[in-house]
């Protein structure tokens, strides 16, 4: 079964709209985002494909919704929740 | 899926789509396409994906007529993809 991302050749989708001078990140905390990941990685907390399938498996709406590094994060929780690294109570700053 | 796929050779695609992690993506699903030169060998994602160990195996170039793939068009698209996914299609097949 295909899954959310897998939308290539699909129609309905708008142009891809390319933004001149792009920054590599649009806010402080994508930079984070990005930094936790590669460390995480580099740890062997998780790998490059489990991190994708995370991805691919959030909820449509929220997969949808979600800006790109948005996407990250919401995939990083996932797999600190299943890898035991952390719970969701930490994750939510409980 | 044995090691004899060599450029030039026509390959067809897989067309199931097992669950989880995959990098053949829906639009070459079983497709017809020729391979153009090998890309290295890796470790098949769909298998790390599911935290289950993989030897790494051939990654092939594969090019496609863009109007086999989504019914219009006069270009070609080139695809990575593993040669798990691939099948040789016989000349006279």
């Amino acid at each position: 079964m295909s899954r959310i991302n897998d939308v290539g050749g699909m129609a309905g989708f708008p142009a891809v709209l390319e933004e001149p001078d792009e920054p590599p990140f649009h806010a402080d905390w994508e930079a984070h985002v990005f930094a936790l990941n590669g460390a995480l990685i580099k740890r062997g907390v998780y790998n490059l494909d489990e991190f994708r399938d995370a991805q691919e498996r959030l909820p449509v709406e929220q997969y949808l919704a979600a800006s790109y590094y948005e996407r990250w994060f919401a995939a990083i929780t996932t797999l600190l929740r299943e890898k035991g690294v952390a719970t969701a109570a930490e994750l939510h700053g409980h | 899926m044995g090691t004899d796929l060599a450029p030039g050779d026509r390959v067809r695609t897989r067309a199931t789509d097992p669950a989880g992690h995959t990098r053949l993506p829906r639009y070459a699903r079983g497709a017809v396409g020729v391979l153009v030169e090998r890309a290295g060998r890796h470790p098949l994602a769909d298998d790390r994906a599911r935290g289950v160990p993989a030897e790494p195996q051939p990654v092939w170039h594969v090019r496609f007529a863009a109007a086999d793939l989504f019914g219009a068009g006069d270009h070609t698209v080139t695809v990575e993809l593993w040669q798990e996914y691939l099948t040789r299609v016989e000349e006279d097949a």
